[in-house]
């Protein structure tokens, strides 16, 4: 509950400064120039239908894009990190490509895929991808040594050992760093639905409406706040769900 | 029976090759206990992880009833450390982790086990939820729950308080006269090898080579260290760890 009251004072405190510094940047443009809080949030009332149908179609995409991410990145990068061998040989295409932003091949994707939601969802996919890839074959990397000994003595195939330790073990560090690329994800999905073929998506919504209707944008923006918190607080629940005994508490026997 | 031969054990490749383990011959008649006891980092580990098949041996042979070692057994139990329970099962879980891994849970469990042990309130709680007491009483259940015939054991009192330490060192020896397993310790404890081995091998430092065998044939009641011959064990041991 607690938690909660907190929450809600420090999004009101967040409120009250965007208000202040609308005022502001009004006083110095002698005009309407940024939109406050309650002109935006009244906008999302007044196009709520709308927005749904933009909110909606960067939710899908965004959350189809981290799927995809999490089902190929993670088993990859758990061999990497556990497998030696591996390692040695893909570590490096890593390191290499990793640097690389990504945006640069978003041209190149639009050829390649053409300028509908496949490519979005790639772009967003693709910087998941490295995200969730690197913090897996960290965490497996660093697994303490006697549980996988414990395990492999009990005479543990291959197979078990990855599902009863190194994914496990693995799952807070991947779930966190998922949580946390969630802000990354939503940048590359405006990047990616600003880019092409305006159609649906809140990239689009916000990027029509910024110099004739400022505060629709600002609707907008705040739509794709709510989708990034929406999704944090989703993945920090699935966090407490399957990762229980990262959360208990030390008790007195 | 267990029958170590001229086992010998490195690391590494080539040039890098360090020998942890050389000439080391013992034989351990089943039910009976031996202690390994040597310097931190001599290599008795290392003895400890190729009888339970977990490392390969550069040079001579282990077997196990007659049969030779080249994989976990599943007669045989290992007990780590720290107890080597996985924090994101249940004290439920991890006491059955062998059994669900070997195929045979549920149809067989460590319900049981766990009762004796004491801890049939706590089944559904995590590692980081007991004491430290607790969590080795969950590694010895877990081991238990196949039935092994051998008990392989890496300093598993190592960072508990005397006290506890004695209470666990009491229930291994109620444990191994009741399941009359063969027991091999391996520690840097005097007390507690001269408390649970039948016998004890001192080992030097690395690469370990046994340099003295003590033999202590009373081991077995609970009241052991306050006899004259426990005194007798850990002054010869003293002796020979010095020499």
């Amino acid at each position: 509950m607690k938690r909660v009251a907190t929450y809600i004072a420090s999004i009101i405190i967040l409120l009250f400064l965007w208000e202040i510094a609308s005022l502001a940047v009004d006083a110095i443009y002698q005009s309407r120039f940024l939109p406050g809080p309650y002109e935006a949030f009244s906008q999302v009332v007044k196009n709520a239908a709308e927005l749904q149908r933009h909110f909606f179609a960067s939710a899908a995409r965004l959350l189809l894009a981290m799927l995809i991410a999490l089902v190929i990145a993670l088993p990859l990068g758990l061999l990497i990190g556990h497998e030696r061998i591996l390692d040695r040989f893909i570590s490096p295409m890593i390191y290499i490509t990793y640097p690389i932003p990504q945006v640069a091949f978003i041209l190149f994707l639009f050829l390649v895929f053409g300028t509908g939601n496949a490519t979005k969802v790639v772009i967003v996919a693709l910087v998941l991808f490295f995200q969730i890839l690197v913090s897996a074959r960290g965490a497996a990397k660093n697994i303490d040594e006697e549980y996988l000994t414990s395990v492999r003595s009990a005479g543990a195939t291959h197979w078990q050992l990855y599902w009863h330790v190194i994914l496990p073990a693995s799952l807070p560090d991947i779930l966190t760093s998922t949580r946390v690329s969630i802000g990354l994800g939503i940048a590359f999905l405006y990047i990616a639905e600003t880019s092409a073929a305006l159609g649906t998506g809140l990239g689009t919504f916000i990027k029509t409406r910024m110099l004739f209707a400022r505060e629709q944008a600002f609707a907008g923006i705040v739509a794709m706040a709510i989708l990034g918190l929406v999704l944090y607080v989703v993945i920090e629940l699935l966090e407490h769900l399957l990762c229980r005994w990262k959360f208990v508490r030390q008790r007195p026997v | 029976m267990i029958e170590v031969t001229a086992l010998a054990i490195d690391y590494g490749r080539g040039v890098r090759t360090v020998r942890a383990v050389e000439e080391i011959d013992f034989q351990l008649e089943g039910g009976r206990s031996v202690a390994l006891i040597g310097p931190s980092g001599c290599g008795k580990t290392s003895i400890l992880f190729a009888l339970a098949g977990l490392i390969p041996s550069s040079a001579g042979t282990i077997a196990i009833g007659g049969n030779h070692v080249t994989a976990p057994r599943r007669e045989v139990a290992l007990i780590l450390q720290n107890a080597g329970l996985l924090p994101w099962k249940t004290v439920w879980q991890n006491a059955n982790l062998s059994l669900l891994l070997s195929g045979e849970y549920p149809h067989r469990n460590a319900g049981a086990i766990l009762e004796d042990l004491g801890l049939g309130e706590v089944k559904s709680r995590f590692p980081a939820e007991l004491s430290e007491g607790m969590k080795r009483r969950v590694g010895i259940a877990r081991a238990l729950s196949t039935a092994p015939s051998v008990m392989l054991m890496d300093e598993p009192l190592a960072s508990l308080d005397t006290l506890t330490r004695e209470r666990i060192q009491d229930l291994f020896l109620t444990l191994w006269r009741e399941h009359r397993f063969s027991l091999v310790l391996v520690t840097h404890d005097i007390e507690e090898a001269a408390f649970l081995g039948q016998e004890i091998l001192v080992l030097t430092e690395r690469p370990a080579r046994i340099k003295a065998t003590v033999s202590n044939p009373e081991v077995g009641p609970l009241d052991f260290r306050e006899c004259e011959a426990f005194q007798v064990t850990v002054n010869a041991l003293r002796e020979a760890l010095e020499r």
